[in-house]
């Protein structure tokens, strides 16, 4: 309806999604109830205050929806300006993870700005959107080239292996690429190169497990390498990395239909490690059944079909590329963040968008949705 | 500006969007395949997953103890019931969270409990994570009170710096009346599992529910609980009524005490067993046995001292011997037992003689032959029958107890004098065949079912009528050479004198729920007809002669003051010839109509010449004097001087908190003239009447008899009298004859058929 009315009335009503808006904000509560449910009991025994990972998780949230607000109101053209130097600024704060990072957990990705967490792989995610954006509509035509589309493809790479590089980040190193592969796919015409190259990942990736699963025990088996080998069997390395995987099915098979109900989960009771984190996902499931679970997918569905609606309506190409991009962004962490946790892909460390724990996540994701906003501001105009 | 109009001119296009829609179905579907894979999931691995998660939890859980029942007597005095202790509990984790609580909370411990605080830290500083840690066990309510004061926030004394300390429930069985009833009772093990008699038989009735409590810690730090209550086991009312119960313990005792170290060292006997029943429907209304243990203390291997020594099968250690009844525990022996040896010596402790141990009955079953010769038509109750002091069977000659014969005995007589020959004439007249059915009829070699642990299995140690022999006929006849228990006795003697109805024996009278509530009442049963009233009558007659008759072996069964009935019993022992006997007396109150029976076994008494009933009438003797006073029974007979001392001293010592009848008729009586009414006097008087009346014809009766018989004096009264025991010596034989009987000691030859038939027998008999 508020479209519609707003179509009749361009000039004088801009444009709100309040689909989008009430998407995001029920995502919202809900992952913040279901952090504070997941953390409140780790968080009583180690740090004595239940409520600690709920609170620092209450001040990202507020900050992302003001971050959210300020980015709606800027008209997005005039943030693409500063895309080279978005872009830039997203580089040296990677870089600077080496002299500055702090190391939580056993991995070097975050830096401190004014007291306050920052991650700079979640900053190169909101850059590499703008920038991939502005880079398309800049190289046009020459697209179709092969030397300008490796020359999209160029920018988003360097990101990419800086973030792997020096965070061991993986699965962002991931999600940038393909966010770009997702914001190419849209601009170029034709998907016979998609499938083929889509097809020889597949093939690449399945020989390369082949080869892992039969290669010898005592053959300098590496991190990543185990991981690969839980993911086949968990159960094998119960003890070892495919405990977080087997705890998370635990969690999910004992939810059953409508699940144990909320808060009495008994895995996040130091079972599953950072349940608030990866692996929220497997707590829904337990404690809301798979009819929470469903009901979260299709909230997640329905975000992404608003943001391709928004797109399809975005009054430029700019718009819709800038929305592709969160949207890909999105469709591809949740896809993978429930791969992980059904254990359909080895085991790498993907939040969930909105609902996992993440002071850094969710202000970017949140900056994202408040770019999407923006352009939606503009549908008519 | 010019690179920002290009950038506006450039449209999203129909071919972009189209892909964008794919792009959206492929996540789309992405999204259906990973709910497919949550479904699946869910489906085929959620109950093992399920499990899995089940597992693997480490509840801070712990577990509710429940109460367990109460056993009461008939009049409701608790003999057992269970009391709530507190165990504290350390909780490391929680008390270690601020160095503030420790020293508070130790020194508090300290000064309550008078716990070892060095101890404490100690464990606090090598188990820093320990959540679980027993400080003290099994304290009163008073002695915790004042801590769960400084605990609790609003008291005077409370202090929040005491931390991670709490109090765990638990019970612990009491038996408030000590050695009461021990052997009925049993007694609990640690874990409130039943040992022994009521406790062990109605253990699943006495025992609860355990309930559950699942901890956690809530949002400030406390234990949030979670509890599933704990059901409290349900109580029993036995049957047994603890006055009489005291009176037959009281005796008992005294008979022991009076008897021990006499002959030999030890007990007054090896066993002493006695039980009261209600003959009309049951009821146990006594069980008592000698040497008893207090079940609040059941390993007090002090009770052991003076009893016979068992060894690993239970069975009786011999002496050196044959003429030794045992080898009797010693403070020294105890010492150096090892814990086995102890252990085996306390379970012949706590097990309950009255149905545990199988003995040979001796006499005590000569009414039950008589009565199957009546029942069957084999004797008319007319036969006469001439005793010659013996009678060959088989190869055997097998003597009567007055080895000088009784001369003409008729079947009455029989049973009066204790007549072995005239009873194997009646077992010859009845034939084996009814002899082992009516035993069966009898309950001799079947379990009684009575409602309590540990009795004794007989059915090998009855003769079946194939393996019978003439001899083990003609022994049976008189209790010898099968073997049987006293709750197998008693009860098959009682449907003899209440007109032939066998009555399951039982404990237990009604089970009562926790909140007070009746869940079961348990009803007397009536298992069979053993015979017809009318022989029940007759036995009836025949034992009251045992008591009454100038010939009676029972004579001094008799309280002053009443009538009753029974039938004593000396059974040889074997090997035969040891002079070791299981003396008895088996009766019943009053005479005329029984009610009450009365069963009292001396295993073995400790005295020089063990083939004395007496032994047992002395002690059926002074509990009848006490307990049918207690019981409501008006006093029928005259007392004689000397009867009024032996009174007046067995009076001295009562313990029964009721009025004896005999007072309360002296108080009528005073009521009576008191009220000065005319009619009452006039009734009283014609009451007094009539019963000197009866009274009279009685003692003219007598004089007649004792007239007849004037010239009847007995063979062995001619005889030498042994100074020491008051014995008449034969001249031929050299062996001291019992001036009541002429049984001669030593001259037990009755057939023990040792190795063969009797094998199972000695093995039950030694189970002793």
């Amino acid at each position: 309806m508020n479209r519609i009315r707003a179509l009749r009335k361009p000039k004088e009503e801009s444009y709100i999604d309040y689909s989008l808006i009430f998407i995001i904000l029920f995502l919202l509560a809900f992952g913040l109830v279901m952090v504070y449910s997941t953390s409140s009991y780790e968080a009583n025994l180690d740090l004595g205050d239940s409520s600690y990972y709920f609170r620092h998780q209450l001040v990202s949230t507020v900050i992302g929806l003001a971050a959210m607000l300020i980015v709606s109101y800027i008209p997005y053209r005039f943030i693409a300006k500063f895309a080279f130097p978005i872009y830039v600024a997203a580089a040296v704060l990677i870089l600077l993870v080496i002299p500055f990072g702090k190391r939580i957990n056993g991995a070097k990705r975050w830096i401190f700005i004014m007291g306050m967490s920052v991650q700079p792989a979640e900053v190169a995610k909101f850059a590499v959107i703008v920038f991939s954006a502005v880079l398309i509509i800049k190289l046009r035509k020459n697209l179709l080239t092969p030397r300008g589309y490796l020359t999209a493809l160029a920018f988003p790479t360097l990101y990419s292996l800086l973030v792997y590089g020096i965070t061991k980040n993986l699965s962002s190193a991931i999600i940038i690429m393909g966010i770009t592969v997702v914001m190419l796919f849209i601009s170029t015409p034709g998907y016979k190169k998609y499938i083929i190259a889509a097809l020889s990942l597949v093939a690449v990736v399945a020989v390369a497990v082949i080869i892992i699963v039969n290669a010898d025990h005592s053959s300098g088996m590496n991190y990543r390498f185990e991981r690969v080998l839980a993911w086949i069997d968990p159960n094998a390395h119960a003890s070892g990395k495919g405990f977080q995987t087997l705890q998370a099915l635990y969690a999910i098979g004992s939810g059953g239909i409508f699940g144990k109900g909320l808060g009495e989960s008994m895995q996040k009771m130091g079972f599953i490690p950072e349940a608030q984190n990866d692996m929220i996902f497997s707590v829904i499931c337990e404690e809301l059944g798979l009819f929470g679970a469903i009901a979260v997918m299709l909230m997640f569905l329905l975000l992404i079909w608003r943001l391709m609606i928004i797109a399809n309506n975005s009054p430029d190409m700019l718009g819709a590329l800038l929305v592709i991009g969160v949207m890909g962004h999105i469709s591809i962490q949740v896809i993978l963040n429930i791969a992980v946790v059904t254990n359909t892909i080895p085991n790498t460390g993907i939040t969930l968008p909105f609902i996992s724990y993440g002071g850094s996540a969710v202000i970017i994701q949140l900056a994202e949705v408040g770019l999407a906003l923006n352009v939606a501001r503009n549908i008519g105009r | 500006m010019k690179q920002n109009a290009r950038v506006k001119q450039q449209k999203f296009t129909i071919g972009m969007k189209k892909k964008l829609v794919v792009l959206f179905v492929i996540v789309l579907l992405a999204f259906v395949g990973l709910g497919v894979r949550l479904i699946l999931i869910t489906k085929n691995n959620g109950e093992e997953y399920e499990k899995q998660v089940l597992s693997q939890q480490q509840y801070d859980s712990v577990t509710i103890p429940f109460r367990r029942g109460e056993i009461k007597d008939s009049n409701g005095t608790v003999l057992a019931y269970s009391e709530k202790v507190y165990n504290v509990i350390l909780d490391a984790k929680l008390l270690l969270r601020s160095d503030k609580y420790v020293d508070p909370t130790v020194n508090a411990l300290v000064k309550y409990f008078k716990l070892d605080g060095g101890e404490i830290r100690n464990y606090l500083s090598e188990h820093p994570t320990s959540q679980y840690y027993t400080l003290a066990k099994k304290l009163e309510y008073d002695q915790v009170a004042p801590f769960q004061d400084l605990m609790t926030p609003g008291t005077d004394t409370y202090d929040e710096n005491i931390q991670g300390i709490w109090f765990e429930d638990n019970y612990i069985r009491k038996y408030p009346n000590g050695t009461l009833a021990c052997d009925v009772i049993g007694f609990t093990t640690g874990d409130n599992i039943g040992t022994y008699g009521l406790e062990e038989y109605y253990n699943d009735t006495l025992s609860g529910t355990l309930g559950r409590e699942y901890g956690y810690l809530d949002d400030d730090s406390t234990l949030e609980r979670t509890t599933i209550p704990a059901t409290d086991g349900d109580s029993i009312v036995t049957t047994i009524d603890g006055n009489l119960q005291t009176i037959v313990e009281k005796y008992i005792k005294q008979y022991n005490d009076e008897h021990a170290n006499n002959a030999r060292q030890g007990n007054g006997a090896n066993n002493i067993g006695c039980i009261m029943m209600n003959v009309n429907n049951g009821d146990i209304l006594a069980m008592a046995s000698y040497p008893n243990y207090d079940p609040n203390n059941p390993r007090d291997t002090s009770k052991l001292i003076g009893m016979p020594m068992v060894d690993a099968k239970g069975k009786l250690v011999p002496g050196e011997s044959d003429f030794d009844s045992g080898v009797y525990i010693t403070q020294e022996m105890l010492d150096g037992f090892s814990d086995e040896e102890t252990y085996r010596q306390l379970n012949a402790l706590w097990k309950n003689y009255c149905i545990s141990d199988t003995y040979e009955p001796g006499s005590v079953s000569k009414p039950f032959t008589t009565a199957t010769g009546l029942e069957t038509g084999a004797i008319t109750g007319n036969e006469h029958y001439n005793c010659n002091g013996s009678l060959e069977i088989g190869d055997w000659k097998i003597h009567c107890h007055n080895t000088y014969g009784d001369g003409d005995v008729s079947v009455e007589r029989a049973i009066e004098i204790s007549c072995n020959v005239a009873l194997m004439h009646e077992a010859q007249a009845i034939g084996k065949e009814k002899f082992t059915k009516f035993q069966k009829q009898f309950g001799f070699g079947l379990k009684t079912n009575i409602d309590l642990a540990g009795e004794a299995r007989t059915e090998n140690i009855v003769k079946k009528p194939e393996e019978m022999t003439p001899t083990d006929l003609a022994t049976n006849a008189f209790g010898q050479n099968f073997d049987c228990d006293m709750i197998e006795m008693i009860t098959a003697f009682s449907s003899l004198i209440n007109g032939g109805y066998y009555y399951e024996p039982h404990m237990v009278k009604k089970i009562v729920s926790s909140s007070g509530s009746t869940i079961k009442n348990i009803e007397p049963r009536v298992l069979r007809q053993t015979i017809s009233p009318s022989t029940s009558e007759k036995i009836i007659q025949y034992c009251n002669k045992v008591v009454a008759g100038d010939e009676g072996t029972g004579k001094t069964a008799r309280p002053a003051g009443y009538m009753i009935g029974g039938k004593t019993g000396t059974a040889q022992t074997l090997p035969r010839g040891n002079r070791q006997y299981v003396v008895s007396f088996m009766g019943y109150a009053p005479a005329d109509h029984p009610e009450i029976a009365i069963y009292v076994v001396v295993d073995r008494p400790n005295v020089a010449l063990q083939d004395d009933a007496k032994n047992a009438t002395w002690i059926v003797k002074r509990v009848l004097t006490e307990a049918l006073p207690y019981l409501n029974y008006q006093m029928t007979e005259e007392i004689n001087e000397k009867e009024q001392a032996e009174l007046d001293e067995i009076r001295a010592n009562m313990v029964t908190p009721t009025q004896p009848a005999g007072e309360g008729e002296a108080a009528e009586g005073e009521e009576a003239t008191g009220e000065n009414t005319e009619g009452e006097k006039a009734e009283g008087t014609s009451e007094e009447g009539k019963a000197g009346e009866k009274k009279e014809d009685a003692e003219k009766q007598k004089k007649d008899k004792k007239e007849e018989k004037e010239d009847d004096t007995n063979i062995w009264e001619s005889f030498d009298v042994d100074e020491t025991t008051g014995y008449y010596i034969d001249p031929n034989t050299g062996n001291l004859v019992n001036p009541e009987n002429g049984n001669e000691m030593g001259g037990d030859d009755l057939p023990d058929f040792t190795g063969a038939p009797t094998a199972e027998a000695s093995e039950g008999k030694s189970s002793e």
